[in-house]
Formats: structure tokens, C-alpha cells, sequence
């Protein structure tokens, strides 16, 4: 049996349609159960809704053999997985995002408020500007705002919510969607069924990405 | 506010009980596995120059050990491996030595690790052996039965050995125009099977046919079949030649009746700048990471001023020891049954004298004292 963690919230009902057109289907009824893991209609697979940032975690663990999960979560995580498939879902942004007309240019030290300290880091670390990193767990764009931070770095799908607290994007770090990750050990010893999942997956992501066009 | 010392230090940990029985006993099947093969036992300082393995390792592994200064202010590390210090013994104290050297060892060695990570121990013990002074294929056979034999021995049967060369990448790449980061950027493409980022990557330096091929590298895993597949995409002469010696590796693993336990897979991309021919890993059911790897690495010795091929593996003795523990392993049972109490008496003298008595018959004892 293959386990599957899946990042609840966003990304999992995309991710359980993509699934099951790869032919691995979950039951309503196990899914509007409050059950955290269940197993799906052929018994070969077993779902494991779990937070996002803690999908690398179970599956560099091999607790799950794969997962589903944002690359914004990966980046962030330095889990050592293997990433074999891009699934096009969930598409957003890391950003960074100031108060309109700041210009962050020149400034001694950056106060950055961020749910993703390593990401800002590595960032600011790259252009050679000293932060300081204020770590927050939700409302990060309030910071700015009431003057807890210069910026933030922040995850943006739509940016409604920026525009909404008077910020705008200064700069675009990198894209994320979901992917999808396979635990080392798995992806060797249980090489069938994941390379069998890997690429009816695969096929599915690619016909719906045609479809788009 | 003081720490308190109770704590112990993240990544380290104590053994007791059964789990440092069973513990012994695996370190003792693999120490008896490499006896069966004659390989010597060799110990090697605990703490030594950070030099010897910032070049034995190459700085990006060397710098995770835990370091300090000698009294004459040199740089000194807790060893992070042993075969930078056994290829040193080769060059230096067993330079005239006939070859092959076969040299083994249980030791532990000391590693910073980001906490992240899921197996997080600062101190493991690497069970392990080195060939040194054999260039030829029957010396990679002959380390990779010996890791067979070890995990036979410990009674695990769902286990993989994966097989690679580190030619086919550098054959790969060496006909790229690529620097040295975008060599670095398409290993790690290639290490985590990211096949649609590294066609991306690719499509500035390769004609679009062969980036189709190259990706597929990333997917190339299996048995022997893997190798003809990896004939119709990799064509260079530096690769194929590896490709040859890997199917002729395999040829004797079939003979052998051992391919159950092997795999190819040519996405194994780690470690490029140590080793220079074949490289393995090892993966063991209900082990969340590798639990041993190894391979050819010609170069090192010449380090010490003795260039010499040489081949070799590592187990880790501590994950190998949870998976036998959390399988239920009767690999090391004791029973209680067999000792012998000796309730305190007025003449301590006679007590001990029946003590000793019964261990000179090799018995099991066990004496009561009441305050």
C-alpha cells in the first residue's frame, strides 16, 4: 500500500481530482468524515490530510511514501525529497510586498515580516541586503501596516488581500504550484506502484494542461 | 537563566537495554562478515587535523564537523568519517604493504546536522570497509557482496541496493557548454528527478532531442533493462564505457542469483566530486532515508601522496538497528532464566567464593545486596 500526504486547505481538492483522474479515488463519505487518514476505493492507497508544512515532514520520514504539497512549502522545508512531477495546481507567488510608494533601496537593515524566514533570507542573502527577519504564523500583511516591518515575503495568488491593506508587490521571488514528492527510500523499494502513480499522474497533468490552452 | 543539566544535546542520544544488545550484535555480524573476507580491523583517532577531512571529504561535507583548536592553535575536528583517515593509514603507515588492502571498521563519527532533517543524529556509527590498491571490477563485486552478505546475515530480506557510475553524468555533462554552477544546478535537478524543471534548465544548451534523453536520465531506475533503455539516449564514449561496466557488474550480480536485491538507477547523480566510478546506496523497508552507501574513489589517496584506486561502503549501524528493533528482531535475546542469585549471607567471603566458582563455569550471576 501507498501512503499519500496531502496539504489540507488550498491545494487538496484540486489535488483529490487530479488523483482521481490518475484512477485513485477517494468515497465522499470518507472525505466528509473527520477521519485524518483514509483509504481509497481500491484499498491500494491511503490518504493522510495533514498541514502543508508538515507534508515534507512525514514523507522525508517515509511515515508517507509521497505527497502532494506547494514548492513554497518545499522551499521553505529543506527536506531532502525527490520532486518528480510539476502539477500545475495551486499556482501562486512569493513575493515581496511593501506599502505603497516605500522604497526599500538603501536601507541599513530591512525589518522583513514573513511566514517564510529561509525563503526571505536566502533572498535578501543573494542581493546582499542585511534583514532582519520578525517570524509570523498568519495576518503577515498587518505588519507593514501598523509598522512591525519595512516589507514582507509572502505567498500571493490573486492579490486582492495585498491591494486591500494599501501594499503592492515590489518583487517577485519565484512561482509555486503543488507538487508532487516521493520519499528516497520508497521511490526504490515500492519503484512499481510510485512510478505507475508518477506517470498516470503525469499524463493527467498534461492533458488538462492542454485543455487550458 | 542556566541550562539545566538534564538536557542533552539535540542529535545525541543514549542506548540501553535491548536496543544496545541488538545494537552489538549487528555490529558484530558485520564485524565477522568482513573477518569472513579478511578484511583487518583498524581504529582510527577520534579527533584529528580538520585538513585531512576537509580534503579527504571536500570542504562542503568536512565543514558540518564539529571542530575545535589544538593547543598550538590548529584547526582540529571530531572525526566526520573514517575513510579519509584509513586512505591516510594506506598512503603513510601501510605504504609498504602488499595490495590490496582490505581494512574495516565500527566507529562512530560526529556530523552538524540542520535540526529540519529527518534523520537527526550529530553521532551515528558507521559500520564499514575499504579496498585499497584494486581497480578492478571484481573488487567493486567484492564490496558490494560483502554489504549483501551483512543485511542477509541480520536476517533483512526487503532490502535495494542501487547501482550507478558517476561517468555517465560527467560523460553527460562534459559535452554541455555548462559551468561549474549550472553543472551543480543540473546535478541537483537530476538528484531529485525534477524532469520537467531540468528540460527548462537544459533548453539553452542542448539540442531539443537530446534534452529529451537526458531527462529521461532522471527516470532511469530498474534492472537490467535500464541499461539498454539508457544505450538509445546516452551516446558519448565516456558514458557508454560506464554503462559497459555497469552491465558487466550486473552480468555477475545475475550470475550470482543475487538481482533480487540490486537495482540500477542511473538518477544517482550524489557525491560527483569524491567518487570516480561506481557509486551505491543502500535502502532498507521501514528506513524513512539510505542506510549505507559507497563506491569507487581513485583520487582520495593521492591526497597523501599515494595515488591508488581504491573502493568501499558504509553501513549505518544506528537506522539499521531501528528497523531490526521495530521488526521485532530475536537477534539478541538474553534470557534471565539462567542466573543464579546469590542472597547476601553473613560471610561475605564464602559468597564470593561460590561466585566465582560458578563463572569459572561460564554461568550467569547475580548478587543481592540489601543495605
Amino acid at each position: 500500500m501507498l501512503t499519500i500526504a496531502i496539504a489540507k486547505g488550498r491545494m487538496q481538492n484540486e489535488a483529490l481530482r487530479l488523483l482521481a483522474g490518475a484512477g485513485v479515488s477517494v468515497s465522499d463519505e470518507a472525505l466528509r468524515s473527520r477521519r485524518l487518514a483514509v483509504e481509497d476505493e481500491s484499498g491500494a492507497y491511503r490518504f493522510v490530510f495533514v498541514k502543508p508544512a508538515d507534508v515534507p515532514v512525514y514523507v522525508e520520514h517515509g511515515i508517507a511514501d509521497c505527497g502532494i504539497v506547494g514548492r513554497d512549502v518545499l522551499l521553505e522545508s529543506e527536506a531532502d525529497l525527490l520532486q518528480p512531477l510539476d502539477l500545475g495546481i495551486a499556482a501562486c507567488r512569493i513575493v515581496v510586498a511593501a506599502r505603497d510608494g516605500v522604497k526599500l533601496k538603501e536601507m541599513a537593515a530591512l525589518r522583513v515580516a514573513t511566514k517564510y524566514p529561509r525563503v526571505a533570507e536566502m533572498h535578501f542573502g543573494s542581493l546582499g541586503i542585511p534583514v532582519e527577519i520578525i517570524e509570523l504564523s498568519g495576518s503577515v500583511e498587518l505588519a507593514p501596516v501598523l509598522d512591525l516591518a519595512d516589507c514582507i515575503v509572502d505567498l500571493v495568488e490573486t492579490g486582492r488581500t495585498l491591494a486591500e491593506n494599501g501594499l503592492s508587490v515590489v518583487e517577485v521571488i519565484t512561482d509555486s504550484t503543488g507538487r508532487f514528492v516521493v520519499n528516497r527510500a520508497s521511490y526504490q523499494l515500492k519503484s512499481e506502484p510510485v512510478a505507475e502513480l508518477v506517470d498516470a499522474l503525469a499524463k493527467v497533468v498534461n492533458e488538462s494542461g492542454r485543455k487550458d490552452d | 537563566m542556566s541550562e539545566p543539566l538534564s538536557k542533552i544535546p539535540g542529535g545525541m542520544r543514549y542506548y540501553f537495554g535491548a536496543e544496545a544488545r541488538l545494537r552489538r550484535s549487528v555490529e558484530d555480524t558485520a564485524m565477522s562478515v568482513f573477518d569472513g573476507w579478511s578484511y583487518e580491523e583498524v581504529t582510527t583517532p577520534t579527533v584529528d587535523y580538520y585538513a585531512l577531512f576537509e580534503r579527504g571529504m571536500g570542504h562542503a561535507e568536512a565543514h558540518r564537523s564539529f571542530r575545535l583548536t589544538d593547543t598550538d592553535g590548529r584547526l582540529l575536528a571530531l572525526r566526520p568519517d573514517v575513510t579519509s583517515s584509513a586512505a591516510r593509514a594506506a598512503a603513510t603507515l601501510f605504504a609498504e604493504r602488499a595490495r590490496p588492502l582490505r581494512l574495516c571498521y565500527a566507529a562512530n563519527v560526529f556530523r552538524q546536522q540542520p535540526r529540519s532533517h529527518a534523520e537527526w543524529r550529530r553521532e551515528s556509527t558507521q559500520l564499514g570497509c575499504e579496498l585499497i590498491g584494486a581497480g578492478t571490477a571484481s573488487a567493486d563485486m567484492e564490496v558490494l557482496i560483502i554489504a549483501a552478505e551483512i543485511l542477509q546475515k541480520l536476517e533483512l530480506s526487503d532490502f535495494c541496493i542501487t547501482l550507478s557510475s558517476v561517468e555517465i553524468f560527467n560523460g553527460v555533462v562534459a559535452g554541455l557548454s555548462l559551468d561549474e554552477p549550472g553543472r551543480a544546478e543540473m546535478q541537483r535537478l537530476i538528484d531529485i528527478k525534477d524532469a520537467a524543471e531540468l528540460q527548462k534548465f537544459l533548453a539553452p544548451h542542448a539540442p531539443p532531442h537530446e534534452i529529451e534523453a537526458f531527462a529521461r536520465l532522471t527516470r532511469l531506475s530498474g534492472k537490467r533493462r535500464t541499461i539498454e533503455e539508457a544505450r538509445e539516449v546516452i551516446t558519448n564514449a565516456r558514458s557508454v564505457a560506464a554503462l559497459d561496466a555497469l552491465e558487466n557488474l550486473w552480468r555477475v550480480i545475475e550470475s550470482l542469483n543475487l538481482t533480487d536485491f540490486f537495482e540500477i538507477d542511473l538518477g544517482d547523480v550524489s557525491g560527483l566530486d569524491y567518487y570516480t566510478g561506481l557509486i551505491f546506496k543502500i535502502y532498507l523497508a521501514g528506513a524513512g532515508g539510505r542506510v549505507g552507501r559507497g563506491g569507487r574513489y581513485d583520487q582520495l589517496t593521492a591526497s597523501f601522496g599515494r595515488a591508488e584506486p581504491a573502493t568501499g561502503f558504509v553501513l549505518d549501524l544506528d537506522a539499521i538497528t531501528e528497523v531490526l528493533a521495530r521488526n521485532g528482531s530475536n537477534l539478541a535475546q538474553v534470557s534471565d532464566s539462567s542466573v543464579t542469585v546469590l542472597s547476601p549471607a553473613n560471610d561475605e567471603n564464602a559468597l564470593f567464593l561460590q561466585a566465582k566458582e560458578l563463572r569459572a563455569r561460564g554461568e550467569k550471576v547475580k548478587v543481592i545486596s540489601d543495605e
